[in-house]
């Protein structure tokens, strides 16, 4: 590996901070166009109902209405609106609609909208439309709603089964049998919400030619173009999707097409003006979340710590459409309950379940936090039962880098950091002497806890109908610097800026002279997969940087001729073209810029000298490819708690994050993600909760006064943040990737601590103040 | 029908018709075309939409337009001019505390009020002076270094 | 959420005006800092709503605080009074300091007294304070002005006892007797959350060292509205406040609150926490007797 670099490595001032602290402008949010019109969409109060009527007519009167939107209105097609997967993907189940006519299966579900000259007016037509429904039973239990006879949401899956992944390797019932000891444990996870701070919004176009411009807040450009198209029945050319320079936070939030663009863009057709459509906190809460899953797990153990067998069950809440649910639940599997360790026989039985709630979504961590919480909860109960070392017991059975990866036979694991991360990370936290005598005063106790975690970076293959690919283009200008054009969302994790110092760094440029542009769309940059499963720095990664080596080598070629020296004993640094081992010898990358783009003759001082046919061209690279594996980046996690066992309230007092994400090539921006991370594994630990009214349906916590997320004082005052630097041989400049891992381990690392703090184990997420006191009898 | 209004946005005056029910944050978006005051929330728990009126921090989605008639209004457009930074938004780039950047323009503002009082805050001035402006990026810590660092530049 | 009915937006200089506004057929609601008034309207529960009338420039944003106590405008903000407190240095305003600390500093500019007691909402903090301060209100009408103790204005939740036409002007704080010193406590979920319990502890000692007036007032789901516990004040007098007699105030409370369950917490968390966060409250409060 290149020990030093000039530009990856360094932590790069992010070229957009300067927009976003002077007003920031460039989000979806802010678009405004002439006459513009604003939608809003009326929502079933019935968690599952038949829909007998709809009259619209009193809406329709109402002055500043502009246009009403029907279920009759809207093209009836069954899909999958999951951006990543083709629309009808053979993996997926088709079965969301944009707007059905006939029945609705959760509260909150599109059932008419309307286009007015305010949002204000729209919102008073949506209480003019009458809506008679004939209510239909409601189940809002995954485990209720799969016995016999329990309301059915869809007609072919039956006991609401949309999806029944499994897998067996080995013996199970002899893998048990060869156990010393045999652990069982039920773990529960809960319905959370991304919180991104930027709701969903979009302003779309359509013309009387069905030609639709779109900006969004999304994550994927070409998938919002493939889904709105496939949505609405037309080729995917017609529909434009412009790419936001910024957007207000995504997490795995904004991936998948929901009614709102496919509503907006028919509501411009018929009013002949753009639409904007922005939904309120309320409605995004019901929009998408983090499923819940609950797992029953069985693990056969050796009496020296080694697992012999290990089986589970994963019960998925995806509420009433499958959407994500039906992937989440094979990433749950996989990757959440039996990646981190080897277990000589195993067996995984996953169900994804429809209930009358929410639809589910994306959220990062994508199954695996659902997953960890279960698997490094029961380890630390073995550990606990059998004295047994919690770092040596996660070392003995976990996987080892060079051995081959589980999921994927066609790689092994090139690099997998682990032990080195539970290394720095216990040393860093002081482990050893905190873990056996943690401080406590009176009423509050204090514990240390622990968890590691690996993720899967999409890259060239894995799960089934995942788009892989990734493409870049990458110009040279006459002043020395390039400009950069990907389709990949810089949805706030820095993007922008890791993708320029990739390019700037192949390049030989210095920082900062590689610019993202602003004004790219589906028209005008090649296709690229979403901002998700911890990718972009990665695959788009990989793609930037061959399209700036391509870029490179035509910079070489003219560089050669004017220099009359073969290409290939160039080499660039810091904007300067020079001959290997002559370093006098050289040109400015802005000198040959000018030159591949200068007129045939050129005036020079020298009078009239011309240029040759073989330099002429503006330099451009161009990438779309694959990357050539799946890396694994892995995480060890500590923590410090205090327990008020008088309130049970939890803080977190200190945070140690270990990583293996490969080489890092913005440690601040990588730092930047790890603390947030940890933000929403904690929220996702101690609070987080989306409940429901358990007769109605309705969301009890449907704005921040109900759904609380971590403020900046329930923070550990400490965070730290290690990187152990693999040098992943197919990554760019050798990085993996680091979304996902930060937010999965903080729940079970906090439940361990709090387990290490007052003896009590807690299985079901959140650990609210309440439980805690139930769990210690005082309640 | 609509009421008149009289505000002085960012040092400029601006006479406004204003629906009544208007929050002063749609009319400084929507009427004045200012991407400050963001909308996060529309209920007073994010932050993202933080103004100063007459100085101090206010959810601007909570205030009625015409409640505010005569105020003088600050956002985040009107911190600085021209190609030099106000120390807040300076120290905001060099600490890294900007990811999706949704909740910046209110989290500096809720800022500015703490700097504007209490010149030489500690790490728990800061962190409560910020409870009111959600984050789901950062988990806060190069927000509360970005402050510490715009104290010591504000106090030279 | 849009005010759909709303007609007129007032904005009067004087009382008298505004006493004139609210005798009109409309249905008419006061606006001081508007924080509780928008949140209503944001989740749609204020659509009948005619007219406003915001009372922030009727001279109502004055405080007096002198010897005998603090007296402060309905419509003096939380900043203000805060400021005020601050400057008193005082033991007795310990509670009311506390309390005014919790809220984001984007309410605490603006909403206000008055506001935050007519709203009658049980998770507010600043009233559990008032509460346990014997605070006194003014309140007008077209008739004229009458005085009211704090507590008989709650009339439960969300609901108050002013009668058509009239306002809240004035809330006075008695300053109490010799040695004095209060204190208040929240349990929240995060830094910026309604109260699941917060307790507010108010005591005065003789030259002995005993107590001779107590006030405990909770808030917080504790009840519908924020309550006083006599049981816990009764056991407290008298005592000298050793901390057998606070672990006794703080179980006694139980007599005197009626927790609700919501999505935030259960009545037996409220109830058990209710007795922490008392004696906590209360153990605070006897740190800071001189």
């Amino acid at each position: 590996m290149n020990s030093r670099m000039d530009v990856v490595g360094h932590s790069v001032e992010r070229p957009d901070a300067f927009d976003k602290v002077t007003g920031g402008k460039g989000y979806p949010v802010n678009v405004r166009l002439p006459g513009m019109l604003h939608a809003k969409m009326l929502r079933s109060p019935y968690p599952h109902a038949r829909i007998v009527r709809i009259d619209a007519s009193r809406a329709e009167q109402l002055p500043g209405v502009k246009a009403v939107l029907l279920p009759k209105d809207v093209p009836q097609i069954k899909f999958c609106p999951v951006f990543f997967v083709p629309a009808e993907a053979p993996s997926m189940v088709l079965d969301f609609d944009v707007m059905n006519g006939e029945i609705v299966r959760y509260v909150g579900q599109p059932v008419a909208a309307v286009a007015a000259t305010t949002a204000a007016i729209a919102e008073a037509a949506l209480e003019l439309i009458d809506v008679e429904y004939e209510a239909l039973p409601a189940v809002f239990d995954p485990e209720e709603a799969m016995q016999p006879g329990a309301p059915q949401l869809h007609p072919n899956s039956p006991n609401n089964i949309a999806v029944n992944p499994s897998f067996v390797a080995g013996d199970i019932e002899q893998g048990f049998a060869d156990a010393d000891f045999i652990f069982e444990g039920v773990y529960e996870t809960q319905r959370v919400h991304t919180c991104y701070m930027e709701p969903r919004v979009c302003v779309v176009d359509m013309d009387r030619q069905d030609n639709i411009t779109i900006h969004v807040t999304t994550q994927h450009l070409f998938g919002t173009r493939e889904k709105l198209a496939f949505a609405l029945g037309l080729p995917e050319s017609k529909v434009k999707v412009v790419k936001a320079p910024y957007i207000g936070g995504g997490f795995g939030g904004k991936l998948e097409l929901t009614a709102m663009e496919p509503v907006a863009a028919l509501l411009s057709k018929k009013t002949g003006r753009p639409v904007r459509l922005e939904q309120t906190r309320q409605e995004d809460f019901i929009t998408t979340t983090r499923n819940p899953i609950k797992v029953y797990l069985k693990t056969g153990v050796k009496k020296d710590g080694s697992f012999t067998a290990r089986y589970a069950k994963s019960i998925l809440d995806c509420g009433a459409h499958a959407t994500h649910g039906a992937e989440v639940i094979n990433v749950h599997g996989a990757f959440g309950l039996f990646f981190n360790y080897h277990a000589p026989h195993a067996k995984w039985e996953g169900f994804t379940v429809y209930t009358n709630n929410m639809i589910g979504g994306g959220y990062r961590g994508y199954g695996a936090p659902q997953g960890s919480f279960a698997v490094e909860s029961q380890i630390d109960e073995i550990c606990t039962k059998l004295g047994l070392d919690p770092i040596e017991m996660r070392l003995k059975n976990a996987r080892k880098q060079g051995e081959p990866h589980p999921f994927n036979p066609a790689f092994t694991l090139s690099t997998y950091g682990l032990p080195e991360c539970l290394r720095q990370g216990a040393e860093k936290i002081g482990w050893t002497a905190a873990i056996a005598a943690p401080k406590s005063e009176g009423a509050k106790k204090r514990g240390f806890g622990l968890a590691v975690h690996p993720v899967w970076v999409s890259g060239c293959m894995g799960f089934p109908d995942i788009y892989e690919h990734s493409g870049a283009m990458i110009k040279l200008n006459r002043d020395g610097t390039a400009d950069l054009a990907t389709a990949s969302m810089d949805i706030g994790s820095g993007q922008i800026v890791t993708l320029c110092q990739i390019a700037a760094e192949e390049l030989g440029l210095p920082a900062g002279a590689v610019r993202m542009s602003s004004q790219s769309d589906t028209d005008n940059v090649p296709f690229d997969a979403p901002t998700h499963a911890s990718r972009v720095t990665y695959s788009s990664g990989n793609a930037v940087k061959t399209a700036a080596a391509a870029a490179k080598k035509r910079l070489f070629e003219v560089a050669a001729t004017m220099m009359e020296v073969s290409p290939d004993d160039l080499e660039v640094a810091k904007g300067v073209v020079s001959v290997k081992g002559a370093p006098g010898k050289s040109v400015t990358v802005a000198e040959v810029a000018r030159r591949a783009e200068s007129p045939f003759v050129q005036m020079t001082p020298e009078g009239p000298k011309p240029t040759t046919i073989e330099e002429k061209g503006t330099i451009i690279g161009m990438a779309s490819l694959s990357p050539k594996s799946n890396p694994t980046p892995c995480a060890a996690q500590f923590v410090e708690v205090e327990v008020d066992t008088e309130t049970g309230q939890v803080s977190v007092l200190r945070a140690v994050y270990a990583h293996d994400i490969g080489r890092v090539i913005n440690p601040a921006a990588a730092e930047g993600q790890i603390e947030g991370g940890f933000q929403q594994g904690m929220g996702y630990a101690l609070m987080e909760e989306i409940q429901f009214d358990p007769e109605t349906g309705a969301c009890l916590t449907s704005d921040f006064l109900d759904y609380k997320i971590p403020t900046a004082v329930e923070m550990p005052r400490q965070m730290d943040s290690i990187f152990i630097e693999t040098n992943e041989p197919t990554g760019p400049f050798g990085a993996k990737s680091i979304g996902e891992c930060c937010v999965i381990t903080p729940a079970p690392a906090i439940a361990n601590a709090i387990y290490n703090a007052i003896g009590v184990r807690f299985t079901q997420l959140p650990i609210t103040p309440e439980k805690i006191l139930r769990g210690l009898g005082k309640i | 029908m609509k009421q008149m209004i009289t505000l002085e946005v960012n040092g400029e005056r601006h006479e406004l018709a204003v629906e009544k029910d208007a929050t002063l944050r749609d009319v400084l978006h929507d009427q004045l075309n200012l991407d400050g005051p963001k909308k996060g929330c529309d209920t007073g728990s994010c932050g993202c939409c933080t103004v100063h009126v007459d100085g101090l921090a206010v959810y601007s989605c909570m205030r009625y337009a015409v409640a505010c008639d005569g105020a003088k209004v600050l956002t985040a457009e009107g911190l600085s001019a021209g190609a030099d930074l106000h120390p807040i938004q300076q120290s905001f780039i060099d600490a890294g505390a900007v990811q999706c950047g949704y909740c910046t323009c209110g989290m500096m503002m809720s800022a500015k009020q703490l700097l504007d009082e209490t010149p030489r805050p500690d790490e728990e001035d800061i962190r409560h002076a910020i409870a009111g402006n959600l984050c789901r990026c950062t988990g806060y810590a190069k927000i509360v270094d970005a402050v510490k660092l715009a104290a010591d530049r504000l106090a030279g | 959420m849009a005010l759909q009915n709303l007609k007129d937006f007032h904005r009067p200089d004087a009382i008298e005006d505004v006493l004139a506004l609210l005798g009109k057929d409309e249905e008419t609601l006061i606006l001081a800092g508007g924080t509780f008034l928008r949140g209503l309207e944001a989740r749609g529960l204020l659509s009948g709503v005619e007219a406003l009338v915001d009372i922030r420039r009727v001279g109502l944003d004055k405080v007096v605080a002198d010897n005998n106590g603090i007296k402060a405008g309905a419509a003096v903000t939380f900043t203000r009074l805060r400021g005020v407190v601050a400057r008193q240095q005082e033991a007795w305003l310990g509670g009311l300091a506390d309390a005014l600390d919790r809220p984001p500093v984007q309410v605490r500019n603006v909403a206000t007294v008055g506001g935050c007691i007519a709203a009658a909402c049980p998770f507010f903090d600043v009233p559990t304070a008032l509460l346990a301060l014997d605070a006194e209100l003014t309140i007008r009408s077209s008739d004229g002005e009458r005085h009211l103790p704090l507590p008989e204005l709650f009339d439960g939740l969300f609901a108050n006892t002013l009668e058509p036409g009239e306002f809240i002007t004035e809330v006075s704080l008695p300053r109490p007797p010799g040695n004095a010193a209060g204190a208040f406590l929240k349990l929240e979920a995060t830094a910026n959350d309604l109260a699941i319990v917060n307790v507010a502890t108010q005591l005065s000692i003789d030259a002995n060292r005993v107590c001779t007036r107590a006030c405990v007032a909770l808030g917080g789901g504790v009840a519908d509205t924020a309550v006083r516990s006599a049981a816990a004040e009764t056991i407290l007098v008298g005592s000298r406040l050793d901390a057998a007699a606070l672990q006794a105030a703080g179980e006694a409370v139980i007599s005197d609150i009626d927790p609700m369950s919501d999505h935030r917490a259960s009545a037996a968390y409220r109830r058990a926490v209710a007795k922490v966060m008392t004696r906590r409250a209360l153990e605070r409060a006897v740190a800071r007797l001189a």
